[in-house]
């Protein structure tokens, strides 16, 4: 800017300045030529008649300073030349100015020395007698005057340059100031060059747009974090290299990972071979799957290709926990291999003493005792299957049993009539306390929770031992315990009494009887009245159970 | 030029991580086949034995590769010629995991009380492997150096193992090959912890010039 703005003062200046140089120069050079040649012309004029007067004596007292006075004769000849030796002179008759004055009486040119640095005027009359007296002077040629004007004019050229810088420095100041001092964030705010202003108001209403769109973005992305990073399942992004690009906070705590992990391998996080395996498979476009083992408890990975227009550009890997999932699946698996061997164990029996009655391999008063068994073995299986229908009733939410008002206190009571035959066998006293207890529930299974309970607590009690049934309101809460005095729990089995076919001891529970599933009803039926079912129980002194129901 | 080279470094890096995993597995293998006494579980050992030696030839190869192209100077020199140091070890704990396996499915070893301490040395040894193989991944001193200290645990679990032994073999009934190989299987186990010793201190080296940090 301050180059072209120098440049343009510069020449401007310049031409300025030539051209007044050229303009004064011509027009005063010939002005004082004419005056000269005018002052030439009469003092040819007077010197003519000083001649004429006064012949060759003129020129001795003649003082010339300015002039050089020369006299020449009709043949050419010169007779006396104020400048330089006659004798030496060449005929003047062929110059211009004589040969005019010959043929008119008065002649006068002009005339440039060899070197073009001076100029000569001349100015030639005729005399009376024929002669001719002609006057010159020399004047300095244009040239010779610019030559010694150089050096002002160098000085003039010099400051004008100056001058011209400075200014373009200050102009181009002046003019790039506002520019310079654009606020382009709060373009509407600027006061400088109207010119300007479609340009800010553009840029304004682009700088809306961008805010906009960046809010917008910047929510998206923060919604999209918060999922990501809310997510139980780990969740890993990586490049077609093999590079994180995002892992969230469940896989960088799955991994053991810091924040830092970002950039680096993925086998630098998890060094599973297993787990590489399908990830260099998905970074070559196939999907893949495994269950890997990690801190003791089991992942399945997914391992997707990301792909854009058919090219790989990096793959997902998704952790999902499936320790429960798999624990589950074995409890069925193990709930199905003992409801056959439950169910295998009396059919056996059963097959193998009527197998003897139709061989009739039986003594006639062995038949009736023969016949019982069946009869037993059989009662036990329909007990057992009576208990996995209500089991798996229970496991469907039993949605189709039919709530209702009743007490539990007479259910109870029904309960330890039912149970008190059993008891008396054993030598077990059966004893109910408590109080009236309205509960909204399913009276089936209210009822199977007590009889269980206290099933239990018969058979597995000491001879002349007591169970205790109790059922009060508490807190809004109705509280059944059932306490015996029998064999008690160990600590590391209170937990999984109330899994399927779980016994703890299992000799024993084949001389008392029972299916094994009398708890897990207990749980399940607790569970869809939500109640909560305590056990406390120290080995030998007897167990204590307590179902609090909400009203 | 030099995006090249740090691609190949990166390369390096991940090759020497795969062989350390392969050592992992297979160390873990034969220590499983041990507990359980299940030989079956030893038999997959000498197969990835031999796939560790197939790697280590593949990274010694690539090492020398970046040695003549790149003529890497200073800690590139370091890392580079530490990686042909340390698949070496990696390799040697691969074969010694193999002859363990060996024994155990040639001499049915049951579990016992006697593989008890056993167990616990390989638990020890699986360990420091780990620790050292973490100790290059993540280029930590501090692990490094821990891993070279814990070799005095399994050394101490070396001489329970030979103290229980020897009076294993006082006694008459005792069956004389069984604690032999219990004893080879115990020295395979303590050499696995030297080597594992030596990648840390080639870890070491490769951080700071020095092997012993």
């Amino acid at each position: 800017m301050t180059k072209r703005i120098f440049r343009s003062i510069c020449l401007v200046a310049l031409t300025v300045f030539l051209a007044s140089v050229v303009l004064f120069m011509g027009v005063l050079y010939e002005y004082f030529s004419n005056v000269e040649q005018t002052q030439l012309k009469m003092q040819t004029t007077l010197a003519a008649q000083g001649v004429t007067n006064e012949g060759i004596d003129y020129f001795h007292d003649l003082k010339v300073k300015n002039y050089r006075i020369s006299w020449i004769d009709t043949e050419g000849n010169v007779i006396f030349d104020s400048a330089s030796d006659t004798a030496e002179m060449e005929n003047h008759l062929e110059r211009e100015e004589v040969r005019e004055a010959l043929s008119s009486g008065y002649g006068e040119s002009k005339r440039y020395s060899a070197t073009l640095m001076e100029r000569s005027f001349y100015s030639a009359q005729k005399l009376d007698d024929g002669t001719v007296l002609r006057l010159s002077i020399s004047q300095n040629s244009i040239l010779t005057l610019l030559l010694g004007m150089t050096q002002p004019i160098c000085i003039i050229f010099v400051i004008a340059l100056i001058l011209s810088i400075v200014l373009a420095i200050q102009v181009s100041k002046k003019i790039v100031k506002p520019l310079n001092e654009i606020d382009l964030d709060n373009p509407l705010s600027n006061e400088g060059y109207d010119e300007l202003s479609p340009f800010l108001r553009r840029i304004d209403s682009q700088q809306r747009q961008l805010r906009g769109q960046k809010a917008e973005l910047l929510q998206k992305e923060n919604e999209l974090n918060t999922i990501i990073g809310s997510m139980n399942e780990g969740m890993i992004l990586l490049n077609q290299k093999g590079k994180i690009i995002s892992i969230n906070p469940a896989a960088r705590k799955l991994l053991d990972a810091g924040t830092d992990c970002i950039g680096s391998d993925m086998l630098s996080l998890c060094r599973n071979l297993e787990l590489q395996e399908i990830l260099t498979k998905a970074l070559h476009g196939e999907r893949g799957e495994n269950i890997i083992r990690l801190h003791g408890e089991s992942y399945q990975i997914d391992a997707d290709p990301i792909t854009s227009e058919n090219i790989v550009k990096g793959a997902a890997l998704f952790f999902f926990n499936v320790t429960e999932k798999e624990k589950a699946e074995q409890i069925r698996r193990e709930f199905t291999a003992n409801v056959s061997h439950e169910l295998k164990t009396p059919l056996h029996s059963i097959s193998g003493y009527a197998e003897l009655l139709k061989n009739d391999m039986v003594k006639e008063n062995d038949k009736i005792p023969f016949a019982g068994k069946i009869y037993d073995e059989a009662g036990r299986m329909i007990r057992l299957v009576e208990d996995i229908i209500s089991l798996s009733h229970l496991d469907e939410g039993a949605d189709d049993m039919q709530r209702e008002n009743i007490d539990l206190y007479t259910l109870a009571e029904k309960a330890v009539q039912s149970l008190e035959p059993q008891a008396d066998t054993v030598c077990v006293a059966l004893e109910l306390s408590g109080v009236p207890a309205p509960l909204n529930g399913i009276p089936q299974l209210l009822y199977s929770v007590i009889y269980n309970l206290c099933d239990n607590a018969i058979k597995y009690n000491h001879e002349n031992g007591k169970v205790m049934v109790n059922i009060q309101n508490e807190n809004g809460m109705v509280v059944l315990s059932v306490e015996d005095t029998g064999i008690g729990i160990a600590p590391e089995h209170q937990e999984r009494i109330f899994e399927r076919f779980y016994r703890v001891d299992k000799s024993h529970s084949k001389a008392v009887g029972g299916t094994g599933l009398g708890l897990s009803i207990v749980k399940h039926a607790a569970k869809i009245h939500n109640a909560k079912v305590d056990v406390k129980s120290h080995v030998g002194k007897g167990t204590t159970v307590i179902v609090t129901f909400p009203k | 030029m030099r995006l090249k080279f740090d691609e190949q470094l990166d390369l390096l890096n991940k090759e020497l991580i795969t062989m350390g995993a392969f050592c992992e597995n297979a160390i873990a293998m034969s220590a499983k086949a041990l507990t359980e006494g299940n030989p079956a579980l030893a038999k997959a050992v000498p197969d990835l034995s031999v796939q560790i030696d197939h790697k280590e030839r593949e990274i010694e190869t690539m090492c020398l590769k970046l040695l003549l192209q790149q003529q890497p100077v200073a800690k590139d020199l370091r890392v580079v010629s530490s990686a042909l140091k340390m698949v070496t070890d990696m390799a040697r704990i691969g074969d010694q995991s193999a002859d363990i396996a060996e024994i155990i499915t040639l001499a049915n070893i049951h579990a016992t009380d006697d593989t008890q301490v056993i167990h616990d040395m390989s638990v020890a040894v699986i360990k420091m492997v780990t620790d050292s193989i973490d100790a290059f991944v993540k280029k930590d001193m501090q692990m490094a150096k821990a891993v070279i200290d814990y070799d005095d645990v399994v050394d101490s679990f070396f001489d329970k193992v030979k103290k229980m032994l020897i009076e294993l073999f006082s006694k008459p009934e005792t069956d004389g090959e069984y604690a032999i190989d219990l004893l080879m299987i115990a020295k395979y186990f303590e050499r696995i912890g030297d080597h594992a010793v030596n990648i840390a201190k080639w870890v070491l080296f490769s951080i700071t010039g020095n092997k012993e940090g």
